[in-house]
């Protein structure tokens, strides 16, 4: 009995391996290809069959990259916008969830309050672009990263507080009533109590926040111009009206990722549960 | 004593600058330019910024964007009266704001300005005009192109001699028997480029663009003819050339699998002969592109915007940018198509490009640009897109086309450039 | 909200709440609330005015007039916008249904806390990191039929791949595999985020009524991920519908209208036609749309408030 119980354990463990594994190799595929072709040389980007391992490793596009001082710029704007962006939406988002969610508004006002947040978050951007643009110049903030900033907020924000407003409205009351009898204070209550629990869907929603704006192009590409053009803009550029520039494209892509995995590793340590599964199971 | 020393130095600092205000009208102003992000326009604008900016005393910026997000950013900077951009690239994209550029006639005739341009480029269409006065001057040029093996060709005893697509067929069918087993096909085109197939379809089609009323319009007949012509290409095309890319297209001719490339030239022209990027170097030479239709220009301009402020300091710009020794520069080290013709005479060019030049010379000179706002750019080569891959027959797809283009206005500014280039109906 | 059954303990907590709570939650919500309003408050109200009129920029720089709803009307019965909704219908149902599935299961099978999960869970967000034009260009490189590396893959198990770009049907299972590819990662992340906050006790005292894994999933997680699988899916089924610069660089809307979906035509259509009174309209409608599944998932919500 025991000794059949732990072959199917086995084999559960076998196939959960397995199905990770092949789960691995659907992301990494493509994603190793994309390191490869960084470092291809032209005549062997487009071969038939296609050139897996290059027969000369070149680091030309990497070196251009690095030469260019606009890479520079472009990277500083990115890491500028991204940090503003995720910090105040985090901060704000998270926030105007919690008021949302403990306010004891009546279900017809908190329905019409995240309904017009989603709202602006889902009216297609592409027909907004030039009415923000008008009003960016207007308040002359043209060709700055707090109009990129800005824009992406209304991107960002509304998502957040949505996906933290189920999260608290989850969250079983009685678990901050052992506080409000402490006689602590909304803002004590949310930071020590509220926080702790929720810090997984946090930790994920800035996660996502991060990537959104590391990798947003379109609002970017109609306020910013020069001074506060970012990576984004940047590998749209390899794209041009008589083909695309594979190589400096694959390095740049290359280049873009790595600051999001330190990013995602970093978050990633609020990712997890105190207890695990087999813990509880014991 | 030291007085006197820091007296002496201010009054040495101030003398040059005094000197030199003179020579420099436009000292202190700024400007700003635009460019396609391409590594070449962009970097030929970015390697003269210092040495304009210290001969002239003008600050200049540079913004370079993707291509869609620059055609956008000129529309809606002219038509929104932003006034962001004194310098502007464009060529008939932007042919709605034509009409608010500033008239370059005067600034030339002022300064005897007379570039060795050639001269089809020159004239109304690749030159941007409106109301009979000049307001684009073209700083690149390319127009489509055919090239071919001439190793392959010579093998097969076939001289690429077309005057018309017939003719040219006719050679792919010799190629076709030529090539029997092998796995090089007689041409490649990117058909999977769908915004490059209206370039194969102008090379066979010599009817009206807009008709006599001034609307978007083709002449059914010939373009029935012209249509299904194009589609027969697919015929000598690789398997799975509906789905090619240019850069896909042009590494099956690199790769040596194709006798003939339908392309833009500039876009190959360095790498074919890369030993790192082409397997065929010294085997391809540029044949004349097929009537009786025309090639089809890419012919960038700068104009001054009307709404800059600063026109003169602009026109400065645009000098410094557009002139021979920059044109054969950018040639040599962007690859950048030259509108000069002095580069395509230069000897030791010359003698490099002998596969290649003169039947480019010959091309642009005949190349046209298209009267065509992006809508309906778009309408015509997803219209094509469908009747290629087989969903619509050519009757539908010109019916589709047409009713589409019914609800479009053609720009002044194209009305003008399309019967300059003899692309409107008479009526 | 009736306070009338409240109980004694209930009405004095409610006081407390509203005098000492009220004021602190209000002003959390102040700052979300300008910045999104605030900003995005005149570029909306400006698109809605747009919709009712005729104006094409490059024909006409100030509106030509009042149309009423034409723009809608016209909209409504043309039939590339009729298309491009069947394609966006398409292409969001299969990437849906499939970034869903895996994603759900993907969550669960990476949970936990050791360093070879956390790996794992890093390396599966991965997609999403890089740009979306990026993305789209390297599964171009991926899915080219002569050269790519799928079909070279597919040969070597003895299959010969399709035409993924070139066929009409292929281009938007190649859409689909892209979205997939991508956003699967987002549903996990999220997912993932939730089973980690569902408190423990609840789960320990699952355990000790003795409930299978399984029913525990069923009766005690199930419920409590509901609300937010429903998020994510709406979420996920409205980005996809809006997505652009992916769909712009693998297949560039084509062959023909093949993958033409509602957002290229939106985008198209304004920023490319300038034609910002029938793009307005199409986002209107759009909007139809989505407010009903922004509606659906409140009126799934509803039972908590």
């Amino acid at each position: 009995m025991n000794r059949q119980r732990s072959t199917k354990q086995r084999a559960l463990a076998l196939a959960h391996g397995l199905i990770l594994g092949c789960a691995c190799l659907a992301v990494l595929i493509p994603l190793a290809y994309l390191v490869i072709n960084s470092v291809k040389l032209p005549r062997e980007f487009l071969t038939v069959p296609p050139t897996i391992l290059p027969s000369e490793v070149t680091f030309e596009h990497y070196r251009d990259l690095f030469e260019d001082s606009k890479t520079v710029r472009h990277f500083r704007n990115s890491l500028t916008v991204t940090l503003w962006t995720t910090g105040v939406t985090i901060i704000s988002g998270t926030l105007a969830a919690y008021g949302l969610a403990r306010m004891r508004l009546s279900a017809r006002i908190l329905a019409g309050v995240t309904f017009i947040f989603l709202f602006i978050r889902f009216y297609p951007r592409v027909t907004t672009v030039i009415p923000y643009f008008l009003v960016m110049r207007e308040l002359d903030l043209l060709d700055t990263v707090w109009a990129i900033i800005i824009g992406q907020l209304g991107i960002t924000i509304p998502f957040v507080t949505w996906l933290m407003l189920v999260v608290f409205q989850d969250l079983p009351r009685e678990i901050e009533e052992a506080a409000l009898v402490d006689g602590a204070s909304v803002l004590q209550r949310f930071y020590r109590v509220v926080l702790p629990i929720v810090m997984p869907s946090v930790s994920a929603a800035a996660i996502l926040t991060a990537f959104l704006s590391w990798n947003e192009f379109l609002i970017a590409s109609s306020v910013a111009r020069r001074k506060a053009s970012v990576l984004s803009m940047a590998v749209a550029g390899f794209v041009s009206d008589k083909g695309i520039q594979w190589g400096p494209m694959a390095a740049m892509s290359v280049v873009m990722i790595v600051p999001m995995i330190v990013f995602a590793l970093f978050a990633q340590k609020y990712l997890i549960r105190g207890i695990t599964f087999g813990a509880v199971k014991g | 004593m030291k007085k006197l020393w820091l007296f002496l130095l201010i009054v040495a600092l101030l003398l040059p600058a005094g000197a030199l205000a003179q020579d420099m009208p436009h000292a202190g102003v700024e400007i700003v330019t635009n460019f396609m992000q391409s590594g070449t326009y962009d970097i030929g604008a970015e390697q003269l910024e210092a040495g304009f900016e210290e001969a002239t005393g003008i600050e200049l910026e540079i913004v370079a964007s993707p291509f869609v997000v620059l055609v956008q950013n000129n529309i809606t900077d002219l038509s929104t009266g932003t006034g962001e951009f004194d310098v502007i690239s464009g060529d008939f994209w932007i042919g709605s704001v034509w009409g608010q550029m500033h008239p370059l006639d005067d600034l030339i005739e002022r300064d005897m300005w007379t570039p060795n341009i050639i001269e089809g480029l020159m004239l109304p269409g690749p030159s941007g005009y409106f109301d009979g006065k000049r307001i684009g001057i073209p700083y690149s040029a390319d127009a489509y192109g055919l090239i071919y093996r001439t190793d392959i060709f010579e093998e097969a005893g076939i001289s690429a001699d077309w005057e018309t697509w017939d003719e040219f067929f006719e050679a792919l069918d010799a190629l076709e028997m030529h090539l029997e087993g092998s796995d090089i096909a007689p041409n490649v085109f990117a058909f999977g480029a769908y915004e490059q197939t209206p370039a194969i379809f102008l090379g066979m089609y010599d009817g009206y663009l807009v008709d006599a009323e001034g609307n978007y319009a083709l002449d059914h007949d010939k373009a029935v003819a012209a249509l299904n012509q194009m589609k027969s290409l697919l015929d000598y095309n690789p398997e799975g050339a509906t789905g090619l890319s240019i850069d896909e297209a042009n590494s099956v001719f690199l790769t040596g699998k194709a006798a003939t490339m339908i392309c833009w030239v500039s876009f190959v022209r360095a790498d074919a002969q890369n030993p790192d990027a082409s397997l065929v170097v010294d085997n391809w030479a540029t044949a004349p592109f097929p009537g009786p239709g025309f090639p089809f220009l890419s012919a960038w301009n700068l104009f001054i915007s009307g709404l800059s402020e600063n026109p003169d300091a602009a026109w400065e710009w645009i000098k410094y940018y557009i002139n021979e020794d920059e044109a054969k520069r950018r040639f040599v080290e962007l690859g950048v198509g030259s509108p000069f013709l002095s580069t395509y005479e230069d000897e030791e060019l010359i003698e490099q490009y002998s596969h290649d030049f003169p039947n480019m010379v010959a091309n642009l000179n005949r190349a046209e640009s298209v009267p065509w706002i992006f809508a309906a750019f778009e309408i015509f080569f997803r219209h094509m897109g469908e009747f290629v891959i087989g969903a619509v027959d050519v009757e539908t797809m010109l019916e589709n086309t047409l009713a589409d283009w019914s609800e479009l206005e053609v720009p002044e500014g194209l009305v003008q450039s399309a019967a300059a280039q003899g692309q409107m109906q008479e009526g | 909200m009736s306070l009338s059954a409240a109980s004694g303990s209930t009405k004095s907590q409610s006081d407390w709440h509203r005098r000492h709570d009220l004021p602190w939650l209000l002003l959390f919500v102040v700052p979300a609330f300008i910045i999104v309003v605030a900003v995005q408050f005149y570029p909306l109200v400006y698109s809605a005015f747009l919709s009712l009129q005729d104006w094409v920029l490059t024909e006409s720089q100030t509106p030509k007039g009042f149309v009423g709803l034409e723009n809608f009307v016209k909209e409504l019965g043309d039939s590339t916008f009729q298309r491009s909704v069947r394609n966006s219908v398409l292409i969001t149902g299969g990437a849906l249904a499939l970034q869903m599935t895996l994603g759900i299961c993907l969550a669960y099978l990476t949970m936990g806390a050791s360093w070879r999960m956390r790996a794992v869970r890093t390396l599966l967000i991965l997609p999403m990191v890089i740009a979306p034009v990026a993305a789209g260009t390297l599964w171009r490189i991926l899915l080219n039929s002569r050269a790519g590396l799928v079909n070279h893959l597919l040969s070597l198990l003895g299959i010969k791949g399709p035409e993924w770009l070139a066929h009409p049907d292929w281009a938007i299972v190649s859409v689909i595999l892209l979205d997939t590819w991508q956003w699967t990662p987002f549903v996990l992340l999220v997912v993932g985020a939730a089973i980690a906050s569902i408190p423990d006790d609840l789960l320990e005292a699952a355990a000790i009524d003795g409930a299978s894994r399984w029913k525990t999933f069923l009766y005690v997680e199930l419920p409590l991920l509901m609300p937010l699988l429903l998020l994510t899916l709406v979420f996920r089924m409205l980005e996809s519908l809006l997505s652009l610069d992916s769909i712009y660089s693998l297949t560039f809307g084509g062959p023909g209208y093949s993958t033409y979906t509602l957002t290229y035509y939106i985008y198209t259509l304004g920023l490319r036609s300038f034609n910002f009174g029938a793009a307005a309209a199409s986002s209107w409608i759009f909007m139809v749309f989505a407010s009903l599944s922004i509606g659906l998932v409140f009126w799934y919500q509803r039972r908590d408030w």
